[in-house]
């Protein structure tokens, strides 16, 4: 490269360099939307939410970001934490489904908006089953369900309680997986499901305030023998896979029979062809699988906080409710008399009437380390 | 002479950029990591020399499991890296014609496929009912059992992945051997055997050196095909760190783990550097 090249593009790189903190700063009606969930959901707002939003709201658009997971949104909320601190712009406007609880002590510092008291047009229509404080609007829900391959297994002998399933498990070696508690829901979900089943089928015995270190001892201690009695009894001799999707193809390829799936994602697979027509599904009779509602968040200190408010309303909509239903298979997170009576008829057979949830805060940490720890057997390398 | 110490500034200016960057994105993280592990608040809040973070690893057996796991797998990686790219270097040495040039394309190829496509087309080819499955299926053999979910599993992505880079570094080392030394041996009676041994051995050992010290690096700290392609226990310190940081929201026994990892990644290049400083006392 000649020097007067050299001097040219590197005069560029600085002029470039010397404007690029000014370019990211937040952009007035364009609201920075974050999410942590699979790319369904992503797709789902990128094709029918935004286009909708945008057309009813001149002006204002939504910048779509995929975070990762709940970790990624967790280091977005704690720049919001230290930007209101500091006076300054956290480049963020909504959180498509987060914990406001996390991290601890974001609602004191008061970065998150009130949603009961924000004044939403629609807030009345949300399911009451859903919520879960007042920082956060639920808007969708989904339920870990189990698939399973009906050419294999007659839907008759589909196991219907944890105590079948078990069973079902042992007796055929080889032909169930669940996925890593903390790579995914469906097999957090299932693992959440044995915690239910080693203490007493009761959700309430666990809250967001309980955890304490000798609790989660005698709980989960109880949990990790359930697992571990059916660990040899599982795919590989209890390989586990790494994620809700790595599940769905293990399904698909015919390798396992049974498997923990999310309700929106396995619809969406056999709606896509990548599982087929026939494909089973069962969720136990004694305690539904736990599953949940995504709570959107809105940030107080976010320069569109109004246009994002407007957002969350605007997914309460019949509209939108109603595309959850028959575009991405989730629940409507507002009640059954805010959906139209024909999709309520249609699906009247798949919505449970209560979704057991179960609460995050130090108990996901409990159960990640606590499942790698004790459940996930030492592979032997010479096998 | 006058020329070139004018020229002397230029060259420290030239290296200036990229020695500051690794000091400050590198060195000062390092040094700032081991302060934070070992210099603790205890119960009190007072600061304090403090080794418990790891007291705790290496007498947690989890964690040493996983130590364990990832020296395991560098190992075996480096001794096939260099069971299969020696052979392919020779060749590609030692032949002349078209032919070379097409292997040496295909050796070269994996460099330009991402880690997360080559770990779904290893679930794809030899994953369970995959394509391998299927052809033994077709000519009535049994099914193979899957390295997919074992520590079999990274070890070949690692391998594959690394191919590139270690035949092109012993390829360059064989660019040091003379044909006529190779000659002058075999006109003396020596076998290919020998000639291996006594003649080009010796010449590429630094390479070998440094081939296995660059891809034993990479591979100690590697992340996606670990994560992706092996088992859930014992898991390679890659997926161990970022998993304690991020899913167990516990940063003390992360950034403990993270520095045990450098503590043996700065082993490791130690062996490059003394091979490089032996170079250049040559």
């Amino acid at each position: 490269m000649k020097r007067r090249d050299f001097m040219i593009s590197a005069a560029g790189t600085v002029a470039g360099m010397a404007l690029l903190p000014r370019m990211s700063f937040a952009a007035e009606g364009v609201i920075d939307w974050y999410t942590s969930s699979d790319s369904n959901i992503l797709d789902f707002w990128t094709n029918t939410v935004k286009p909708a939003f945008e057309a009813a709201n001149p002006g204002v658009s939504i910048n779509l970001v995929d975070a990762g997971d709940g970790a990624g949104i967790n280091a977005i909320a704690e720049r919001a934490i230290a930007a209101k601190q500091s006076g300054a712009d956290p480049q963020a406007d909504y959180f498509e489904t987060h914990d406001p609880n996390q991290p601890n002590g974001a609602i004191d510092a008061g970065i998150y908006v009130n949603m009961k008291e924000a004044g939403l047009s629609n807030y009345d229509k949300v399911n009451p089953l859903a919520f879960d404080g007042d920082y956060s609007l639920p808007y969708r829900g989904s339920q870990v369900l189990l698939a399973y391959d009906s050419t294999k297994l007659k839907a008759a002998d589909a196991p219907k309680n944890w105590d079948d399933l078990v069973t079902w498990i042992k007796a055929n070696p080889g032909q169930f997986v669940y996925n890593r508690p903390d790579k995914g829901g469906s097999g957090g979900n299932f693992v959440r499901r044995a915690i239910h089943q080693a203490n007493g089928l009761d959700p309430a015995a666990f809250t967001l305030d309980n955890y304490s270190e000798a609790y989660a001892n005698e709980t989960l201690g109880k949990t990790w023998e359930i697992l571990k009695d059916i660990a040899p009894s599982l795919y590989d001799n209890g390989a586990y896979s790494s994620g809700n999707t790595q599940s769905i193809q293990l399904l698909s390829q015919g390798v396992v029979t049974m498997t923990p799936v999310w309700s929106d994602q396995v619809l969406q697979a056999i709606s896509q062809g990548v599982l087929p027509e026939d494909t089973g599904l069962v969720q136990l009779q004694d305690l539904a699988l736990a599953g949940g509602f995504s709570r959107a968040v809105v940030l107080d200190n976010g320069v569109n906080r109004d246009a994002a408010l407007k957002l969350a309303d605007f997914v309460l909509t019949e509209e939108i409710q109603s595309a959850i239903l028959t575009e991405l298979g989730g629940f409507p997170g507002v009640s059954w008399d805010y959906v139209s009576p024909e999709l309520r008829e249609r699906f009247a057979d798949i919505v449970p009437t209560s979704i057991p949830t179960f609460p995050g805060g130090d108990w996901g940490a409990a159960i990640n380390d606590g499942w790698y720890r004790n459940v996930a057997p030492n592979v032997d390398r010479n096998s | 002479m006058e020329k070139s110490d004018s020229r002397r500034p230029t060259g420290l200016l030239l290296v200036a950029i990229p020695v500051l960057l690794m000091a400050w994105l590198i060195i000062w993280p390092i040094i700032n990591a081991i302060g934070r592990t070992m210099w603790r608040p205890d119960a009190e809040g007072s600061y304090g020399f403090d080794l418990s973070s790891y007291i705790f690893f290496f007498s947690d057996q989890y964690s040493i499991d996983n130590l364990a796991i990832t020296l395991w797998t560098t190992l075996m990686c480096a001794i096939l890296l260099l069971a299969i790219c020696l052979p392919i270097a020779l060749y590609l040495r030692f032949s002349q014609g078209r032919l070379p040039a097409y292997v040496q394309a295909l050796a070269i190829f994996p460099m330009f496929v991402p880690s997360i496509i080559l770990a779904y087309a290893f679930i794809r080819v030899l994953g369970p009912n995959g394509m391998v499955d299927i052809l033994l299926n077709a000519v009535g053999l049994p099914k193979i059992r899957t390295p997919y979910l074992t520590p079999w599993g990274p070890v070949i992505g690692l391998v594959w992945d690394n191919i590139p880079l270690t035949v092109l570094i012993l390829l360059s080392g064989l660019g040091s051997v003379a044909n006529h030394a190779i000659e002058a041996a075999r006109d003396v009676g020596a076998n290919r055997l020998q000639v291996f041994w006594h003649i080009i051995l010796p010449r590429i050992s630094n390479s070998i050196l440094v081939a296995i010290s660059f891809s034993v690096l990479g591979i100690f700290s590697s992340f996606t095909l670990p994560y992706l392609l092996g088992p859930a226990s014992p898991e390679m310190m890659g997926p161990f760190m970022n998993r304690t940081f991020r899913e167990v929201n516990d940063p003390i026994n992360a950034v403990t783990q993270a520095v045990v990892t450098f503590g043996f990644c700065i082993a490791f290049g130690l062996f490059y550097v003394r091979s490089v400083a032996r170079n250049q006392g040559k």
